[in-house]
């Protein structure tokens, strides 16, 4: 049986038992519901870092930022709702210009605001928004996986992502957090190498030893530009276009600072609120970058889009999210559904429900995502030894890189399914050979066991 | 030019000399060559990536501090006034393996150098980096302390950092215009104001942000909420960079620079001055009021005439000597009393400190094995130690302020210089050497093997030659399986042994560490605490004599008083009247130093 049908019996067998509680059923109904829907993604971090931002560039459209936890969802029809305990009531929702706007209106407390949005971004996710004063425990309560938005690794980020370990199930399950090193666009005092230097940077924090074990990725992203390029309007391109015309020399003095950007005397015809806009949208960095790539050739729409796009980092962090949350849906969900029935069990605890809280820790204990995701975390940390090139190829075979079969086997094109068998079958027999191998440590034979479970399971999938 | 102060107090010292009076004479001297030589630290703090090193930069418009996209600066940079530009690096003369007083030797280096050397240098060897160059700025003694960020995971973080924090005159607390103060700067401003109130909160990277006038005006209402009297100033080091580049005077306006170097100039360097002022006027005003009462008390004498009072004078002024030296013994055992009651109570407060550290140590080890996290392990250690020394440093502070006050009540008069200024011992706290990491025996499998068969080799006889009885050959099925069990259980023992070994050297290592950090420290400590009683003793031991001094004055000229004949009398008390209008007009001057409305000048 596999994990997502072992926990969804499970929730439908707490049920069952606590029907006669309304506290506990509501708690497991909504948990039972939340099973089937697409993995909730969280995007946090504190005051100003750019979370809404973040958000609205992973969505393609340009939310004004609200002070409560907003959440983004796929619909037919674009609409809002502001939740409230259990009432729920329909607020509009505006476009001005490139601005969508959600107007709440006034509430004493509410508990989140919902938006419903046409957007093939929010089709395997729900993205929410966290308001800067939210507690790690609100966040990780409501959210599958959180995207975690940092400047540089402070004191205050490890103490934020450790918190998120501390139950045990979720630690023997660590893989909800991706690290977002955001506005990547201002490092190094937004020099026009700024972004090459934030992938640097979120290369050396993806091998800290204090990272490893809480981040699953970390990724850079330059927000504002990321946005900039998904929501480019026509009338911004052919002001850029006036910009790059001039030549670098002539432009330099006035793309130094922001101020004289805006100035009153500027060498190109551009209405002063029209460069206020661009500086705004773009940030002074982002000109600086459009102008210095029309000038290279990347002179229509698409082409600078598709430019911004790749350099700002959404598509890392698209792929980041593709391979390390919606892959893994099934065992975010699940870890999910068991944290929420641990709650109940410990809560409520009835003779009826023993049998279920053994079934739990067996859940916990044996199935084998969880085992992989420990083997990954304890070879990631160093608790695991491999031999370096052993090591590479057991992270990949037991999903650290994807877990689609071509990811798990190492091909970078589609590869036809009697070459991927030919390819498994050999890694197979590799790694077989080293769980019965007498001379190796112990350790070593047992992480070599789960491999060839992992390899197991693709060959049956492979048919 | 010389300070408009230096005059006033060399002719004090003037008026010392030709009323005979060494003793003051010595004193006023001291605290001259003392305000001859100010070095004002500024040091430069705040969170990581604000853009530390290139304020410091921009502000000498030199590249000495090295600045770039990741986590750069992880020692402090010291930048002073000198003739020829130098640099020079200073670290640890051995690496690893020292640990008491460990010597510090400093290596020149070529200044176009000294960036990338602090870069490259692992951080554990060097202390820090200091640079000499030729700037106007600088040569009023402002050293500007550049420091690695605040809150970063992977600089170091020394209770040298904390002592130098504690002795600096002025902070520059830097912030970037990209986001407003953050909690957790505002916490580091209060906890810097109680150290040194003079802090200015410079914003910079304003080049880059468009709404950076918001972003001030926010933190400006940030500050004042929080209740920190602190000033404001928005810059640009790129701008400013750039204008030097360019000699271009407008962009050097607009980057922000002229106005926090007039800041530098004229609050911090000027605020030096003014200090200067108050403490030159307060000992000279001193000085003065003491050279004034004899000359008094000899013209009240010769006014009155009477010989009766001007014996009871005398009479009176001996018995104030007496009651001096009754009570110089008591603020003497107060304050050894003191001392000996503070030093002990910090000690036994390091004491108790490292023993909760031990204790926790110990219970790590009994499940951990220190053959794996180790580096983790170092670095939580590390933190806990410094985070004891420094408690208990500024405990030490705190109650050596609290001693002085003690004293200072005990003392028979009060005065207004009678809390002396500063008691602390220049430089204190180097680092303690690294903890050594214990040696770990791996098991490898040929030792497992040996171990093994070594094992197995008993039960093989042992069955063997009770089955043979049976007939069966040595070497048999159930021996061997014997052997076999055997084995594996020596070789579970072994491991286990080997853990408990590792283990126990772990400990052995972290005890031995701790215990050279204790030692160190708290040698530092009590080498601080005998400073810090020395520096008081004389201070109040000066003050003491100073007295005396005048009272025997008092006494003398009162006997002159009763042995000079009229004409003599007449021509002495011309002469007193004269000295003390002068003396007069200098002491109204000092005090218009002071800043202070002229108090009128008492007997």
């Amino acid at each position: 049986m596999t994990l997502d049908h072992a926990v969804w019996s499970m929730l439908q067998e707490a049920l069952a038992i606590y029907r006669d509680s309304p506290r506990a059923s509501s708690w497991l109904r909504s948990h039972a519901e939340r099973f089937t829907e697409p993995v909730r993604v969280a995007v946090a971090g504190v005051q100003g870092i750019g979370k809404s931002t973040a958000v609205n560039a992973l969505i393609g459209d340009a939310f004004s930022p609200l002070p409560e936890f907003t959440w983004y969802r796929n619909g037919s029809t674009a609409a809002a709702q502001v939740v409230c305990g259990p009432r729920a009531s329909e607020v509009p929702v505006t476009r001005r210009g490139s601005r969508v706007t959600v107007d709440i209106g006034q509430w004493d407390k509410i508990d989140r605001v919902v938006v419903d949005w046409p957007s093939r971004s929010l089709r395997d996710v729900v993205l929410i928004d966290t308001p800067a004063s939210a507690t790690p425990e609100q966040i990780f309560g409501d959210a599958d996986a959180v995207l975690y938005l940092m400047r540089h690794l402070r004191d205050n980020d490890l103490q934020f992502l450790r918190s998120a370990h501390d139950h045990p199930i979720a630690r023997v399950a660590a893989v909800n957090t991706v690290g977002v090193l955001a506005r990547a666009d201002e490092i190094g005092g937004g020099r026009i190498d700024a972004l090459s230097s934030a992938k640097q940077i979120s290369r050396r924090l993806r091998r800290d030893v204090q990272v490893q074990p809480l981040c699953q990725n970390v990724v850079q992203l330059a927000g504002l530009i990321a946005v900039a390029a998904r929501t480019l309007r026509e009338d911004e391109f052919v002001a850029l276009r006036a910009l790059a015309s001039l030549g670098r020399e002539e432009l330099e003095d006035y793309l130094l600072s922001a101020d004289r950007f805006v100035g009153p005397s500027f060498p190109v015809d551009l209405e002063a609120s029209a460069r206020q806009g661009l500086l705004d949208r773009f940030g002074l960095f982002g000109v600086r970058l459009c102008c210095a790539l029309i000038r290279q050739g990347f002179d229509t729409t698409v082409k600078l889009t598709g430019q911004l796009v790749q350099r700002s980092g959404l598509g890392e962090l698209r792929d980041s999210i593709a391979i390390h949350f919606v892959e893994r849906r099934e065992v975010l969900k699940a870890r999910t559904a068991l944290l929420g029935l641990d709650v109940v069990l410990r809560m409520e605890p009835r003779p009826a429900a023993f049998r279920l809280m053994a079934d739990l820790e067996r859940a916990v204990a044996s199935a084998h995502d969880f085992r992989e995701l420990r083997l990954v975390a304890a070879l990631q940390g160093g608790r695991t030894k491999l031999p370096t090139e052993l090591e590479a190829e057991a992270m990949r075979l037991i999903g650290a890189e994807g877990t689609t079969s071509l990811a798990r086997l190492g091909f970078d094109y589609d590869a036809p399914a009697d070459e991927q068998r030919e390819v498994l079958l050999d890694a197979l027999a590799r790694w077989q050979g080293q769980a019965s191998d007498p001379h190796l440590a112990h350790d070593h034979r047992r992480a070599a066991q789960i491999v060839v479970r992992s390899c197991e399971g693709m060959l049956t999938h492979l048919g | 030019m010389a300070p408009p102060w230096l005059d006033v107090l060399d002719e004090t010292i003037g008026a010392c000399v030709t009323h005979r009076r060494p003793d003051l004479e010595a004193r006023l001297r001291e605290k001259r060559a003392q305000q001859m030589d100010p070095k004002l630290r500024v040091l430069v703090i705040g969170e990581t990536k604000q853009g530390k090193s290139q304020l410091v930069n921009a502000l000498i418009n030199a590249p000495v501090c090295a600045v770039g996209d990741d986590v750069t600066t992880t020692v402090p940079t010291f930048v002073q006034h000198s003739e020829t530009p130098s640099a020079a690096l200073v670290r640890n003369a051995s690496s690893r393996s020292k640990i008491m007083n460990a010597p510090t030797e400093r290596v020149a280096v070529p200044i176009e150098q000294v960036t990338k050397q602090v870069s490259t240098t692992h951080s554990g060897e060097l202390v820090r980096a200091e640079i000499g160059i030729p700037r106007a700025l600088l040569t009023s003694g402002l050293v500007l302390i550049d420091t690695p960020g605040v809150g970063d995971t992977r600089s170091a973080h020394t209770a040298s950092t904390f002592a130098t924090m504690m002795q600096a005159d002025a902070v520059l607390m830097v912030s970037d215009a990209t986001g407003e103060l953050t909690a957790t700067e505002l916490a580091l401003l209060k906890q810097i104001m109680s150290a040194c109130p003079n802090v200015t909160v410079v914003v910079t990277k304003i080049d880059l942000v468009p709404h950076w006038r918001t972003v001030v005006e926010r933190n400006r209402s940030h500050l004042a909420r929080a209740g920190i009297p602190a000033k404001l100033l928005p810059v640009s080091a790129t701008l400013r960079l750039r204008a030097a580049k360019t000699n271009d005077q407008v962009l050097n306006t607009e980057s922000g620079f002229p106005e926090l170097l007039a800041c530098l100039q004229r609050d911090i360097v000027a605020s030096a001055d003014l200090l200067a002022r108050r403490a030159v006027s307060v000992v000279a005003s001193s000085a003065i009021s003491q050279l004034v009462t004899p000359l008094r008390e000899e013209l009240t004498a010769h006014d009155s005439r009477q010989t009766e009072a001007t014996i009871s004078t005398l009479q009176e002024a001996q018995r104030r000597v007496d009651e001096l030296r009754r009570r110089s013994a008591r603020w003497q055992n107060v304050l050894n009393d003191e001392m000996a009651d503070l030093i002990s109570d910090v000690e036994y407060d390091l004491r108790d400190r490292t023993r909760k550290i031990l204790r926790e140590v110990d219970r790590t080890f009994d499940d951990a094995d220190p053959a794996h996290g180790w580096e983790q392990f170092e670095q939580w250690l590390e933190d806990n130690l410094n985070e004891a020394a420094t408690t208990n440093f500024a405990w030490l502070m705190e109650r050596a302020d609290w001693v002085a006050e003690k004293v200072a009540k005990n003392f028979p008069v009060y005065r207004e210089d009678i809390l002396p200024g500063s008691v602390l011992p220049e430089d204190l706290l180097d680092p303690v050497g690294k903890l050594e990491k214990p040696k770990i025996e791996p098991f490898t499998i040929t030792q497992k093997l040996f171990t093994g068969l070594r094992g197995s080799y008993g039960g093989v006889l042992m069955f063997g030659l009770v089955t043979s009885l049976a007939g069966m050959p040595l070497i048999n099925v159930v021996s061997l399986g014997a052997g076999a069990l055997f084995g594996g259980k020596t070789i579970k023992d072994e491991a286990d042994t080997r853990l408990k070994r590792r283990q126990a050297a772990a400990k052995a290592a972290a005890q031995k560490h701790v215990d050279d950090f204790f030692m160190k420290f708290s040698k530092d400590i009590r080498d601080a605490g005998r400073h810090i009683q020395r520096s008081l003793r004389n201070h109040f031991a000066t003050l003491a004599e100073e007295l005396q001094e005048t009272l025997l004055e008092s006494a003398r000229s009162a006997k002159r008083a009763v042995q000079d004949d009229a004409s003599q009398r007449e021509q002495r008390q011309r002469e007193a009247r004269r000295e003390l209008d002068k003396l007069v007009t200098l002491y109204k001057r000092v005090q218009a130093l002071g800043g202070t409305a002229a108090m009128e000048l008492s007997a």
